[in-house]
Order: structure tokens, then sequence, then C-alpha cells
């Protein structure tokens, strides 16, 4: 079961965090298809948000097909987001991970990480434009 | 609400019987006591006939005790200053009102309630104190007639029930007026004290017209029966009346010249010439066979007070902010 | 009062609504709606008659002007409206010398819906006795108590003046999670006033912004941050911006002016650097122009 985390200083609003998410989950394979989401009560009783938030959320997610709402049983997740198999994840994750201990070896600090990170995910964008 | 007025009072409640229960053992046993006292003393003169000098020879109970039972005067006033002052205005000053009148129940309703519970047994406690005063003064009010005396009337049969009642309403419209309790136990005190003096001085006496008689001042006449007398002194030859007797009015002394030298001849002398002069004496009275109508009277006199200041009560609370 | 064709009724709609005690005006001309099932946040300094607006709209006070309808209805003595409102005063009010277990009885007597069992559930939670005389628990214990009676009333509409003032964290996103729940479950609408803007952020969708005893700001939280934009920019002549566009505040520096800005269109001029406005920023934004200068803390709990 998915237990959510709202980050109150983040920019980045409340619902759209809650989808960003169960989007992650998925990719993830905290969830899986068929998987029940929490409901709306349950959330707020775990997070005190308001449940508009939630509901507009949830709402979201079964705009872009990713769940759908069963009438009287709950929200069920219908399909993953498009992207690479769970596997895939924690392989890249792992190996993510190992880069990150060279690169701290070699002296770089976590701002530095960060901005090499986004330098090069510019660049790659720039690179399926051309 | 009647449950939740039970919860709020039930202190008091428990205090109040209390100290009535005390009161009464102490009326019981010192009234029966004083009872039998008079029973034995009315045989002892019946017997030797003296009955006539026994009101100044017989004394009942102690002073300590009479004093005591005279302070009953007070207890509508402290009815009205602990029970009703803060009746509204501590809901009004700490605030509760807004947990209890944002309950589902109207303040209409709230103060129909409460206020009746309250008005209710003010009334009674009172009426009890009464009783027990009233059946303690039966012997002292055989003996010495004296129940129709302003002290005495206002502490024996029904009128301290009105009181009581007024006081409480007083207190209540007082606090919801001022909407502090301090403020309103000072205001109901005040114009409670002063309402009944002000009545028992000035309105009481004329609740029916007085009766006057007019006298020989050699022979007084007295009335049959006992009386509540209002006033007494000389009527002079013209038809004037002197309330102070016969000797000054303003230090002008008004016995007529030809008789001030009859006083070496002692008093009966002087009342002899006074009394061809055409001095007569008077007596301005209210008979003891009024005294129940009085109590009536007065009765409904607060009670209609009492009512007016509910109504005020009523009025102010359910139109302004609370 | 006219609805929107279609809408549900607002749950609450005033319409120029005062409210003046003899010399000093609480309220002026206050215009708002709060549709239903929405958490309301009713911001403000102090003084600036969000007490008094809470309780013109729970029928304690009466207007000296304007409209105003609660559930359908001018607040009035009726125990049918009374029922389906909640209301909570800054102060506590409580029976000192009475206890909970007492409240809960009282209430059970005094109201057609009453959830004694979840005030003693509650109650039990927090090790917080029932039978002890109100007077002698803690502010905050004292706080939850209050707050568990005025949900137990099950009402339609929570009328809620600075209700988490004497809670501590903990305690605090408790009862704004049991309040989002009774939401969530349906059929309940919130107003609820407080000085903890990221709180109020979390849990509140719908503002009602009070400065200087008017209505500064009144709607959607997420409709109203759209409506308004940061500008940052090289010191410069703003007429031109100030034509179009509201200004909210304006902070000037040597070099560099900062606008709070309420849209009227895009902004057009590249010049200025555009962001988005958090709450927070909106709420200082809005309360700066003109509030005593010592007017600072509005995310830390201040003292009362």
């Amino acid at each position: 079961m998915i237990s959510f985390r709202l980050d109150g200083r983040s920019v980045v609003p409340p619902y759209l965090q809650i989808v960003q998410q169960v989007r992650q989950a998925l990719r993830m394979g905290v969830l899986e298809v068929g998987d029940k989401l929490p409901t709306v009560r349950e959330v707020v009783a775990a997070t005190a948000i308001n449940p508009n938030t939630v509901l507009k959320a949830y709402r979201d997610l079964e705009r872009e097909g990713l769940v759908e709402p069963r009438a009287g049983h709950g929200t069920f997740v219908l399909r993953r987001p498009a992207g690479p198999p769970p596997g895939t994840h924690s392989r890249l994750a792992r190996s993510l991970g190992r880069w990150v201990r060279g690169a701290r070896e070699a002296g770089l600090d976590d701002e530095s990480i960060e901005s090499l990170l986004r330098v090069t995910l510019q660049a790659a964008a720039a690179e399926e434009i051309a | 609400m009647t449950w939740l007025t039970w919860r709020q009072h039930r202190h008091q409640a428990y205090i109040a019987a209390a100290a009535l229960a005390a009161f009464a053992v102490l009326l019981l046993v010192t009234g029966l006591q004083m009872a039998s006292q008079y029973r034995s003393a009315l045989a002892a003169c019946t017997a030797s006939h003296t009955c006539g000098t026994l009101p100044s020879t017989l004394t009942l109970g102690s002073p300590v005790l009479f004093i005591l039972v005279t302070l009953t005067l007070a207890v509508p006033c402290l009815l009205g200053v602990f029970w009703g002052g803060p009746l509204v205005a501590s809901e009004l000053e700490t605030g509760t009102g807004q947990f209890a009148w944002m309950q589902s129940v109207t303040r209409k309703r709230w103060l129909t309630v409460k206020s009746g519970w309250v008005l209710l047994g003010a009334t009674v406690w009172g009426g009890a104190v009464s009783a027990l005063v009233t059946w303690w003064s039966s012997p002292e009010n055989a003996l010495r007639h004296q129940n129709f005396d302003v002290g005495k009337f206002d502490i024996q049969g029904i009128v301290p029930m009105g009181y009581a009642l007024f006081a409480v309403a007083l207190g209540m419209a007082a606090g919801t007026v001022l909407r502090r309790t301090l403020p309103a136990l000072a205001v109901t005190l005040g114009v409670f004290a002063a309402l009944r003096l002000v009545i028992a001085t000035w309105l009481r006496p004329h609740y029916m017209s007085a009766i006057t008689t007019v006298f020989s001042v050699v022979r007084p006449a007295t009335p049959a029966g006992s009386y509540w007398l209002l006033t007494s002194g000389a009527v002079g030859p013209g038809g004037q009346r002197y309330s102070s007797g016969l000797l000054t009015i303003n230090n002008v002394p008004i016995i007529p010249r030809a008789c001030r030298t009859t006083f070496s001849q002692g008093v009966r002398g002087m009342l002899s010439c006074v009394r061809d002069h055409g001095f007569r004496g008077y007596l301005t009275y209210q008979p003891a066979s009024r005294y129940w109508a009085f109590q009536g009277i007065e009765t409904g006199v607060f009670v209609f007070l009492a009512a007016a200041l509910i109504a005020v009560t009523a009025f102010v609370l359910l139109r302004r902010d609370v | 009062m006219t609805a929107d064709q279609g809408a549900t009724r607002p749950v609450i709609q005033t319409r120029g609504l005062s409210k003046r005690y003899r010399k000093v005006t609480a309220l002026r001309e206050a215009t708002i709606t709060v549709p239903e099932g929405r958490i309301s946040a009713l911001i403000g300094p102090n003084g600036a008659g969000k007490t008094t607006l809470l309780r013109l709209l729970a029928g304690l006070a009466w207007p000296s002007g304007g409209d105003v309808a609660v559930l359908g209805s001018t607040p009035r003595q009726d125990p049918a409206f009374l029922a389906g409102i909640g209301f909570l005063a800054q102060e506590i009010p409580l029976y000192r010398r009475l206890s909970a277990e007492d409240h809960i009885g009282a209430g059970a007597r005094l109201n057609p819906r009453w959830d004694a069992a979840s005030v003693r559930q509650r109650l039990k939670s927090l090790d917080i006795p029932p039978d002890q005389a109100v007077g002698t628990l803690s502010g905050g214990q004292r706080a939850q108590v209050a707050l568990a009676l005025t949900l137990a009333k099950r009402p339609r509409l929570l009328l809620l003046d600075e209700p988490v003032a004497a809670l501590d964290p903990l305690a605090r996103r408790h009862f704004l999670a049991t309040l989002a729940d009774a939401v969530a479950a349906g059929g309940l609408t919130v107003l609820l006033s407080s000085h903890l803007v990221a709180d109020l952020e979390r849990i509140c969708d719908h503002l009602i912004l009070l400065a200087a005893s008017r209505v500064q700001l009144c709607g959607d939280i997420d409709t109203v941050l759209a409506e308004h934009q940061v500008l940052v920019g090289p010191r410069k002549d703003t007429t031109a911006l100030e034509r179009t566009h509201t200004l909210v505040q304006a902070v000037r520096t040597a070099r560099q002016i900062t606008l709070l800005i309420r849209l009227n269109g895009p902004v057009t001029d590249p010049a200025w650097e555009t962001a988005d406005v958090g709450l927070e920023e909106l709420v200082l934004g809005y309360l700066g122009q003109g509030a005593p200068p010592a007017l600072t803390h509005l995310t830390t709990v201040g003292e009362d």
C-alpha cells in the first residue's frame, strides 16, 4: 500500500505531488496493476490535506488512463505509465548509485552533482531536438 | 435543558437545602420551646386573672434568636444577588453562553427553562423560610400582636415569596443588561433595598384607606382588637392635626397658654384643661383584620414587578449581541 | 441572494455586511461566498474583523448593515438552523466547574444529532480524564475537548475561531486530519480562522482575507493564486503597469523593484521577471499594505 509524503515547501502543488508519487510507485513496482489506491479518507487522515486535493489528483490519474474508479469499491490501478519495466528502474538506480559514489570519491559535492546532472539533461534534450 | 440547569446549579441547591435544614432544626426546637412557654404562662395568668399584664411581663425566647429571625429579611436579597445576578451575566461574561446558545436550543427556551427553575427554587426556598418563621412567631404574635408592623410583616406570611421572586428577577435583569456579574450584584442589592424601603414606608400604609378615630384626650379609646399604628397625635379645636403630640412643633408649644400652668397639677389636670380648650386625640391605623389582604396586595405588587423584569430580560437577551 | 444556475447553493453568502460598535467599525461592506464542501481559511491580522464575521455568521451578533445568508437563511434563533451550525469561539467556552462528561450529556440532550461516542473515544486516545472539572485541565486539553464537542454535533457548517492556537504541533496535525476526514465523509463545510499560514495552505482550498476590516480577497485558493504574480525588475516607472493591473504591494530598493500584482490580462513587458505567488507571500503582500510595521510573524505561533 502506498503512503504519500507531501512537501509543504515544494513549489509543486500538493495534488501534483500525489500524481507524481503514484506514477513513481507504478514505475518502481511498489504499485502494480489491479492494486487499490488508498481511499480519499485514508490519505486525508494520514496527511491532513484537503480531500479535494486528493480527488483532483485521482481525477488527473484517471484522465491519464492510469487508474479507474469502481463505484462503491474504490480506485484501482489500470496500467503502468509508459516506460521501461520495474526491473529497469532498479537496475539503473543501482548503476547510478555506483556512479554517484565514484563522483563523491572524486571530490564532487551534492550541488555540483546536481548541476552536472541538469546540464547533461539539457544537453541530451538539445541532442534529441537536433 | 432541565438537566443542564440541574448540573450547573446542583451544588448551590445542596448548600441551600443544608442551610434550610439547619435553620428548620433551630426554629423547630426553639419554636416548640416558646410555644410551650407561652401556653404555661397563659394557663398561669388565666388562673390568677393577670393576663392583661402578660405582654409586658413575659419574654419568649432570647434576643439573639429574635435578631437571627429578623435577619431573614435579607434572604430574598441574597437569593437575588447569588442566584439571579449570575444567571445570565456569567454566561455573557465568561463566554460560556457561546457554548450554550450554539447548541440546538434557542435562547428563548434556554431562558425559559433555566430562569423558570431558578425562580421557582428561590420562591419555594424563600417560602419555606417564611413558613418556618411564621409558625415560630405564632406565640409571639398571639402575645403582642405586632406582626403587622414593619419588620415583622416582611418576614412572615406570603410576602417573602414575592420578594424572593422579585429579587431573582431583578438580579437576572441587571445581569442581562449590564453583562457583568459584579456590577449586577451591586445594582441588585441597591435597587432591591431601596425599593423595599420605599414600598414598606410609603406605599404599604395606603393599600387600603387607613381608619382614623378621634377621641377624648382624657379617656383615650383604642380600637378593639389589634392594629398597625400609622400615626397618632392631637387634633386641635380647628381640626388641625398634630402628629407630634401636644407638646411642640418646631419648638413652638401648641398647648394653649392657659393650660401651661397646669403642668404642676399633674398630667390629668393638664389634659382636662387641654380638653376644655377643644383638643382631642386621634389614631390612624390599619386593623389587624386587613393583615392578609395587605399580604396579598404587597405580594401582588412584587410579582407584577418581577414579571416586568422577566420581560425586560427576555427582550434584551433575545435582541442583543451575545 | 441568487445562486449560480445549476450549482448548489453556497453555504455562506453575504452582501455588504457591516458591523459597527458605538465608535468602531469592526467589519465594513463584506461580500463573500463560500461554496459547499470547502475548507475555507479566514486570514487577517488581529482586529481585522475575523471574530466579528464568524459571530455574525453564527447568529451571535446582529449586523449593522448588509445581508447575510447561512445554509440558505438569515442566521436566526431556530433549533433546525442552530443544529446545522457548529461554532467554536477563541476563548474555548466551556463551563469550568463541569466535567467533559457533563458537556457531552448537555450536548446529547440539546441537539438532534449527537455523536457522544466520538468525543469519548477522542478523549480516551488523548488521555484526557472525562470526569474531571474542565477548569482543571490544561489549555491544550480544554481546546481538544471543545473541538471534539463541536464536531460531535455533526453540523453542516463549522465556524472555528483560531481552533488550533492552543495546540502543540502534533495535536494540531491530528485535529486538522480529523477535520479533513469529516469533510471527506461529506456534507460538511468549514470556515476556520488562523494565523498559521502553513497549516491553512495544507488543508484549505478556499480563502477569505481580511485587512483593515475589509474583505481583500475571497475565492478558491488555486484561482486566487493564479490571479496574482510577482514581478521583479530594475527600478523603473510602474504607472503603465498599474494602469492595467492592480498593484498589491511594491518593494523598492535602490536598483530593484519587486511587485506583487493582481493580474488583469497577461504581462507582456519582457523586462519583468515573473514568478508564481505562494499563499504566504500573497497574504503578506496584502497585509503589508497599510498594516502597522510591527506586524511580522504569520507563520509562527504568535502570542495572543
